[in-house]
């Protein structure tokens, strides 16, 4: 059989904006998989498109063997879809959902009794399945989002920013929850987020995406390797920035996109080796550090590296972990 | 791997289509009756409306040309009716634009759901409320001295013809939530039901009325309907009165459901 998820050259414009513009991807069966980008990249557009809801514009995608235009129904049979801002109707109660869900899926009423119960059970909702979904905290109306697309026992699951404005707690349940999904069941999870730590957590492969092209794509640890150089991050009086940043690139390493405003960021190539001359470079120059930092490479690095900008805080909803 | 998924699909898809809008039209019947707030309305407020014009009209009975009725109520119960189901009905469709707001919809879409068992469902939802809207009326209105001399099969009409006239209204505001995706929008179709039943019957006999207004009273569709229905409450069993009533509703339905049908599919060719 195919791979679970295959697109080639997967484009979509919405008039002149091409919001996905020739994407290519492989997932492999009871992988999971992460779909890192900045808002507005093109991930939910994308995620749009394998799950039948818009059409491309131009290339193929194939879902569970089937292809999303010619064999839509089929598709829809194998998928789960949890998307962005779960639309979970508030004046259901749980169960009620479970339920409405299973019969949509054509699950008899028994097999849709059975499964419901055993689904709240596992996302830890038992005790909440007979209130209204509008009681619910924004974790449960995830959890419950995500029972709700298991109920037909996907091949393919596709969580489309599921902790976007999670508390950590909750974001920690979840990914939990998406981990044992994998590892128990096998089943194969398609992921998007703009949360570096998720991509880091979740996914044994991600593929990054930027302005509708996938500019990277591969394990996280190999992508962090491939940077190379841990970033050292420094904050130095405004008299002296320029000429420190100057020097420290022509004697250390490249410069990276700076983490936070005022801060110069270079790519260290000799490693934690080099702080001390570093700091002696910078004595020299009668500069003041307020601030250093020296990190390792992460996948921001990875991102950095392959825009020219950083993902981490370039949100402003604020909900960025740390 | 993909035994799992083709195992759970395992009724005919004709029968799971009839479960799904069964589903999805509890969903929408129970979304309805745990919002009082909304449905309270549509049942009490064309009540006040009935007592009001009661106190103030209840002479006119004895105008001449006024149709031979026991008590004003008797002349009101069938306009009170309509006026309550054509503003009951826009919930489903408002409730539909909500279900594109919140994204419910497209939840519903990327399921295997059969396409129209959506919008059906949904409908059936408006029709519930419209009969449930008859039940009270007929019997608010025969305690306060308003009975229907044409007997048991005249209320079974009355209450399939409310039921009839919701579905026709919820899909003309099916259709609209569905081109606009809006709730507001759908509500913003109130006025219009306004003018359809304040120029009509549905409170004064046409008989009594002059120049223009009695010309399109006449010409009004929602008036025939009503003087179909009103002829069962106040004079007796009739077929061709509930034939006609009917007719009207169904008719009107057939024009409104073919543009949610219209819009619908636009949607779904849009979006899929």
């Amino acid at each position: 059989m195919s791979a679970p998820v295959e697109t080639e050259g997967l484009v979509r414009r919405f008039g002149e904006l091409v919001a996905v513009d020739g994407v290519d991807l492989v997932v492999e069966e009871g992988e999971v998989f992460g779909f890192l980008g900045p808002n507005g990249a093109g991930k939910s557009t994308t995620v749009r498109m394998l799950t039948t809801l818009l059409t491309p514009s131009a290339g193929r995608a194939r879902v569970a063997g089937y292809d999303v235009v010619a064999e839509a129904p089929s598709v829809r049979r194998s998928i789960g879809v949890a998307l962005q801002d779960a639309a979970i109707d508030p004046l259901m109660t749980g169960n009620e959902l479970l339920r409405l869900q299973a019969v949509l899926h054509g699950l008899s009423t028994a097999e849709a009794r059975a499964r419901g119960a055993e689904l709240l059970e596992r996302v830890g909702l038992t005790a909440a399945a007979d209130r209204r979904v509008g009681t619910y905290s924004g974790g449960m109306r995830r959890r419950l989002d995500l029972a709700l697309s298991l109920v037909h026992e996907p091949t393919v699951l596709f969580l489309d920013e599921p902790t976007t404005g999670l508390d950590p707690m909750s974001r920690m349940n979840l990914w939990e929850e998406v981990r044992r999904l994998n590892r128990e069941h096998g089943t194969t999870v398609f992921l998007t987020t703009q949360y570096l730590e998720e991509a880091d957590q979740l996914a044994g492969r991600i593929a990054i995406i930027d302005q509708g092209r996938i500019v990277r794509d591969g394990e996280p640890a190999k992508l962090k390797e491939q940077v190379g150089a841990p970033t050292l991050t420094l904050q130095i009086d405004p008299d002296h920035r320029e000429r420190a940043r100057a020097e420290l690139c022509a004697r250390f390493g490249s410069e990276r996109p700076a983490l936070r405003p005022g801060e110069v960021a270079i790519g260290l190539e000799g490693g934690a080796a080099q702080v001390t001359e570093v700091i002696r470079l910078l004595d020299d120059l009668g500069a003041t550090v307020e601030h250093i930092e020296l990190l390792q490479p992460s996948l921001d690095d990875v991102f950095a590296e392959a825009t020219g900008r950083r993902l981490e805080g370039a949100d402003t909803d604020g909900a960025q972990p740390g | 791997m993909t035994s799992t998924t083709t195992a759970t699909a395992t009724s005919h898809p004709a029968t799971n289509a009839l479960a799904q809008t069964l589903a999805l039209a509890r969903r929408s019947v129970l979304g309805t009756a745990r919002q009082p707030v909304i449905w309270f309305p549509a049942v009490v407020f064309p009540l006040l409306i009935a007592a009001i014009n009661s106190a103030a009209l209840g002479r006119s009975t004895a105008l001449p040309g006024f149709p031979p009725v026991e008590s004003f109520g008797q002349f009101l119960l069938v306009g009170t009716l309509t006026q309550g189901v054509l503003f009951g009905g826009i919930i489903g469709g408002s409730d539909l634009a909500l279900d594109i707001e919140s994204g419910f919809f497209e939840r519903l879409v990327a399921s295997p759901v059969a396409r129209w068992a959506i919008l059906v469902g949904r409908l059936a939802g408006s029709a519930v409320l419209g009969a449930f809207q008859a039940v009270v009326f007929i019997g608010v209105f025969a305690a306060f001295g308003a009975p229907i001399e044409g007997g048991p099969a005249a209320v079974a009409v009355i209450i399939l013809t409310a039921a009839v006239l919701a579905v026709a209204v919820g899909g003309f505001a099916a259709g609209l939530g569905l081109r606009t995706g809006s709730q507001e929008a759908v509500q913003n179709m109130f006025p219009l039901l306004f003018v359809l039943v304040f120029v009509s019957s549905a409170f004064f006999p046409t008989a009594l009325m002059k120049g223009w207004y009695r010309r399109a009273a006449e010409a009004n569709p929602i008036s025939w309907m009503i003087d179909g229905l009103r002829e069962l409450v106040i004079t007796g069993f009739d077929r061709s009165a509930a034939l006609t009533a009917l007719a009207v509703a169904s008719g009107l339905a057939a024009l409104t459901l073919t543009l949610a049908t219209t819009q619908f599919r636009r949607r779904l060719r849009a979006a899929a």
